[in-house]
């Protein structure tokens, strides 16, 4: 141990040497690192180490840092409140941070919004979809007002909300010729969240909802379910969960049910994990995904090229995921190049004066509230064990 | 130091507690906001203590009451329902809420004995969660009851993100409820409690009814482990999802009680150090050492520090019972748990 | 033998509910009756392979033996590597059938042997401790192997998707294709009532009694013939019902069954009687083991989905029905199982899916409070 932690540490102060000369910006992402969300967020530290790349890891002659916290620990399997409140406190101790790149759970996001509202650290979120913490009057009457003690915006997200998707989901069921419906979720707040609005909207088009069920996502199988679901002879099965709450198993327990209906999911299944979950012959010709934004293979500039890179450098195609962790990296360092003072107000007043902002996902802004403007949609499909675009949706 | 006796491991501990609240920010340490989760964590050992360590039944839902604690406290503090009780009447509240529940468990199943009394509370801990996350009318099913208000102390004010007065507030709730299990461990029920679990059989021939003396040890564990709920959900404003309180809680629960020493008060604080300060601080801050030296490789799965969480927190488990099979600080009255 | 005693106890109940469902009447509630009951039975029994594992366990060394659940997901995570080595996805007929026989030896192997090398590390220098601090070390195992199967399922192999989602749900091949096998069953049946009621005895009221077997027979195929019964329920079946039968023998019928139970009515009497006792406990981890793997085995085919969290809903159920049939007690592991496989199908067709888990655990505290040694757990005795 000895002689290999000796020139580490000397190395390792030779280092912060070097560091104090030209000062140090830290980027950190609090993301659940350990369990089953794990395969996802690998994705977007992906994206986001891509992100710090390609300014070379430096900006004005000061070098990015980044630190990728978990906030989920072991005991827990699954983002714990207390590990995001620690990460959030220990990233507002850390001077040299200048933006929060997180989370994954729009309940973990309930449990720092505040505390890093307070301490005024511009917060970006590659995942969190749950309407309630930009939007007045989506979520409960309080929010997003509580999420926001001193009063002003510091949070901001890269990814298009439940409200939209939900939306687009049951006007693309209804345009697919669905006339009915049998709605799973697997009671967590963005599945739920996504097909309570998706009930909403469909109930709104016509579309006959025959049953709506909240599942158990560690559950063995579903065929008890699918077969329940085939006798209510619904023609679409729209399940707001992910693959890691089971959308592939779904899949497999429809099929061998002998439920003929289509499938649709959220972006949560966006993911080859689905399809590899699921099994290609369990979706082909019958799924459809929506997604707040294009996939990695319809983008033209800024976006080809990150696909191009992303490819080269770890060898598969870049999940919606990815995209999102770029997306919400290259957004916070392009304001940190911008501003002027590279403290935590100088780089919050940047984020929050993004406008026109040429990211991977389109041209687009960040509103009022802290959302994208970007309002782009797109149906997917999968067909020869892929993911098809099939159209934009929402226009 | 309470009735004369030498000074016991837990005083030292709590101790070392004040001491590090104290140095906390001198020395620029950053301890204080994790271990206010250490410090929640030691209530709901005790409370589990009281139940599994004196009285000698297993119990897999202590989760459960956690829950019922922090749903109580919300529904009596938060503005969106009609109650809007303060910090103090609230947690007696939830105290109150806590025990009537463990009674409620207590009073059809305790004639149960040993590994079948466990499922039973394991799938009271899973009733429960299934009943907060689909009662949405009452408690906003996924989406946590929140925003709750923090606590009011006299002479400090309302509590802010300040963490210290937190850690203070904690540490002294804590201190009360050490004071008053060591109490109770030596009063009449606690004796019985004793007895109970040393032998049922003989300390009902001995005159102790068995079945009061569990529902007592029910009750009060619940009302223990409800207190951690609330001070829980205070402190993150928020009861969370209904998943922060499933079966992984009861069993942090037990490994907190087991490791630090069955029927131990010392063993309890030292027990949740040990657990929460592996997995929420060691484990962390290991992690953040390791990516800071560089010793990541994103494109393996062994690469990340983070994906050897389970695998170290397992191994800690296992090792401690291995060196010390009787915990880390062993109830000094007698053996405990016993052989066979 | 008393497993398939109470094996055939339900089985009818199953054909009665499938003789009185009426697809045509009240489209969907009473029409999936049946199929929710075969589909429950054969969650059930997956369930109850692996319920036997924490029951053999538990009557030993009264260990809840936490770490069992996962210890299937290591074993299903080996049968994928398996199939991945040799290229089995492609295997068809009778090569297929043969895959799946060498999948399930396999996987049986690897986790009794995994199974015994955790109680001769782990368990084994803990035997003269307190019972919980074994029941600790059962829960740091169980962390330590849901770990080792996130790394494998992270292993840069083609068949588990590459090295970038370890932590994604792994689909399993369909080695056993899904196929309804009633309707087929069916046709071959046709000729046979035609042959039947070409008997002079048929038409006979005098001698009902002989034609009431066939009778009724015919009339489950007829219902059955709305049934999805799959090859996949049929290897379920198939595999479980044997294994329940063979280790009931064991028990009973071999001098390693008796010393088992010697060693499970008072370890040390045993061992002055000249039992080796760790020999015997060894021997219940590797045949808990063993039944462990071909549980997972059957699980993957069944489901054809494995994840390394897939130990942890799987293992609660089966250490639930260990208890619901009173723990220690094999024929009861059985029994819960089977109950538990019925109650989830049920609650999930006919109550809601979300509260199937309240209402497994409502039915096993209703039975405990009325049966306190579960359904067929010996009385318990105070040792005094």
């Amino acid at each position: 141990m000895k002689n290999r932690t000796l020139p580490l540490l000397a190395s390792l102060a030779l280092a912060s040497v070097a560091l104090a000369q030209t000062g140090t910006l830290k980027i950190v992402s609090s993301l659940p690192r350990t369990g089953s969300a794990n395969a996802q967020t690998t994705s977007m530290v992906n994206g986001i180490k891509m992100a710090i790349d390609e300014v070379g890891g430096q900006i004005d002659g000061m070098k990015i840092e980044y630190e990728d916290m978990d906030d989920a620990s072991p005991q827990r399997g699954n983002w714990d409140p207390a590990v995001e409140a620690q990460n959030a406190n220990r990233a507002v101790r850390d001077e040299s941070v200048i933006g929060y790149i997180g989370t994954y759970n729009s309940g973990a996001s309930k449990i720092s919004m505040p505390i890093l509202n307070k301490a005024g650290l511009v917060m970006i979120s590659p995942g969190n979809t749950y309407p309630g913490l930009t939007k007045p009057g989506m979520g409960e009457a309080n929010e997003p007002r509580i999420y926001r003690p001193s009063g002003k915006i510091n949070y901001f997200r890269v990814v298009p909300t439940d409200d939209l998707q939900g939306r687009v989901a049951a006007e693309w069921a209804k345009e697919l010729g669905c006339t009915s419906v049998y709605l799973l979720d697997d009671r967590e707040l963005y599945g739920k969240g996504i097909a309570d609005v998706f009930e909403k909207r469909a109930k709104e088009l016509g579309l006959r909802v025959l049953g709506r069920e909240g599942i158990d996502p560690k559950a063995s199988n579903y065929k008890a379910l699918a077969n329940k679901i085939k006798a209510s002879g619904a023609d679409l099965v729209y399940y707001g969960g992910t693959t890691q709450t089971n959308a592939g198993q779904i899949a497999k327990d429809l099929r061998s049910a002998g439920v003929t209906s289509k499938y649709m999911v959220p972006d949560g299944c966006f993911e080859e994990a689905f399809i590899l979950a699921a099994g290609a012959e369990n979706l082909e010709g019958r799924t459809f995904i929506t997604f707040g934004g294009l996939p990695a293979n319809q983008l033209q500039g800024r976006g080809a090229k990150f696909r191009e890179a992303y490819i080269a450098r770890y060898r598969v195609e870049p999940e919606a995921y990815a995209l999102y962790g770029y997306e919400a990296g290259r957004v916070l360092l392009d304001a940190v190049k911008r501003a002027k003072a590279k403290t935590r107000e100088g780089v919050l007043e940047a984020v929050r004066s993004t406008r026109d902002f040429e990211g991977a996902l389109g041209t687009w802004s960040f509103d009022e509230n802290g959302d994208t403007t970007s309002r782009i949609m797109s149906g997917q499909s999968v067909e020869g064990g892929k993911f098809k675009f099939v159209k934009v949706l929402g226009q | 130091m309470i009735r004369g006796r030498s000074l016991s491991p837990s005083w030292i501990l709590l101790g070392g507690a004040v001491l590090l609240g104290l140095l906390d920010r001198p020395l620029g340490l950053g301890l204080v906001d994790p271990m206010r989760g250490v410090l929640v964590f030691a209530l709901l050992g005790l409370g589990l203590n009281v139940v599994t360590g004196f009285t000698g039944l297993l119990h897999l839902g202590m989760a459960a009451f956690m829950a019922i604690g922090a749903y109580a406290f919300a529904i009596g503090t938060c503005d969106i329902y009609p109650f809007q009780l303060g910090f103090w009447p609230a947690m007696v509240l939830t105290v109150v809420v806590g025990a009537v529940a463990g009674f409620l468990l207590g009073a059809p199943t305790l004639g149960l004995r040993g590994d079948y009394l466990a499922i039973v509370t394991l799938g009271f801990g899973e009733i429960v969660q299934d009943v907060m996350k689909n009662m949405d009318a009452i408690t906003k099913g996924t989406q946590g009851i929140n925003p709750l208000p923090p606590p009011v102390l006299p002479g400090v004010g309302e509590l802010g993100s300040e963490e210290g007065p937190w850690y203070w507030l904690f540490l002294g709730l804590l201190v009360l409820a050490v004071m008053a299990c060591r109490n109770l461990e030596r009063s009449r029920t606690g004796r019985a409690w004793l007895a109970v679990r040393e032998d049922e059989l003989a300390a009902s021939c001995m005159g102790i009814a068995p079945i009061p003396a569990k529902m007592y040890a029910f009750a009060t564990g619940a009302a223990l482990a409800a207190m951690a709920g609330g001070l829980w959900a205070s402190l993150y404003a928020s009861t969370g999802e209904p998943g922060n309180y499933d079966f992984q809680v009861s069993i942090l629960a037990l490994c907190i009680v087991i490791v630090g020493g069955m029927g131990s008060i010392d063993g309890v604080l030292v027990g949740s150090l040990a657990m929460i300060g592996v997995a929420n601080i060691a484990l962390p801050k290991l992690a953040a050492w390791l990516q800071a030296r560089g010793v990541v490789d994103p494109s393996n799965v062994l690469g990340s520090p983070n994906n050897w969480k389970y695998l170290v927190f397992g191994v800690v488990l296992m090792v401690m019972m291995r060196v010390r099979p009787e915990g880390l600080l062993p109830a000094r009255l007698g053996r405990v748990g016993g052989g066979r | 033998m008393h497993a398939i005693a109470h094996l055939a106890t339900l089985t009818p109940l199953a054909v009665a509910a499938a003789l009185q469902a009426e697809p045509a009447t009240a489209e969907a509630a009473s029409g999936v009756l049946g199929q929710q009951i075969v589909t429950g039975l054969s969650n059930g029994m997956i369930i109850a392979l692996i319920a036997i594992g924490y029951t053999m366990v538990y009557g030993i060394i009264e260990l809840i033996n936490f770490a069992h659940g996962d210890l299937c997901t290591l074993g299903a995570f080996f049968a994928l590597m398996l199939v991945g080595a040799l290229g089995m996805e492609a295997w068809s007929g009778v090569a297929g059938m043969a895959g799946v026989v060498l999948l399930l030896a396999g996987a049986a192997a690897f986790c009794a042997l995994f199974n015994w090398s955790i109680d001769r590390v782990v368990y084994r220098p803990l035997r003269s401790a307190p019972k919980l601090t074994l029941l600790v070390s059962a829960i740091g195992c169980s962390f330590v192997l849901v770990n080792l199967a996130l790394f494998w399922g992270g292993l840069p192999m083609e068949v588990f998707g590459g090295g970038v989602a370890a932590a994604a749900p792994k689909d399993f091949p369909a080695m056993v294709p899904d196929s309804s096998l009633l309707p087929d069953a069916w046709d071959s049946w046709v000729s046979a009532e035609a042959f039947l009621r070409s008997s002079p005895s048929w038409n006979d009221p005098s001698v009902w009694w002989l034609t009431w077997a066939p009778r009724v027979a015919l009339a489950v195929l007829v219902k059955s013939r709305e049934l999805n019964f799959t090859t996949s329920d049929l290897l379920v079946w198939c595999v479980t019902l044997p294994l329940m039968v063979a280790l009931t023998g064991l028990v009973r019928c071999t001098r390693l069954g008796k010393a088992m139970r010697a060693v499970a009515q008072n370890p040390t009497a045993a061992s002055l009687m000249g039992i080796d006792v760790d020999r015997v406990i060894g021997a219940a981890f590797l045949i808990g083991g063993a039944l462990g793997g071909f549980a997972s085995v059957i699980y993957a085919l069944y489901n054809n989905t494995i994840s390394f969290q897939m130990g942890y809903r799987t293992g609660m159920d089966a250490f639930t029905a260990a208890v619901l049939g009173g723990i220690g007690s094999m024929p009861g592991a059985v029994v819960g199982g089977l109950l538990i496989g019925v109650a989830r199908a049920i609650s999930d067709g006919y109550i809601e899916a979300r509260w199937t888990n309240s209402v497994v655990f409502a039915i096993l505290i209703a039975t405990l409070v009325f049966r306190p040694s579960g359904l067929l757990g010996a009385k318990l005795r105070d040792k005094v």
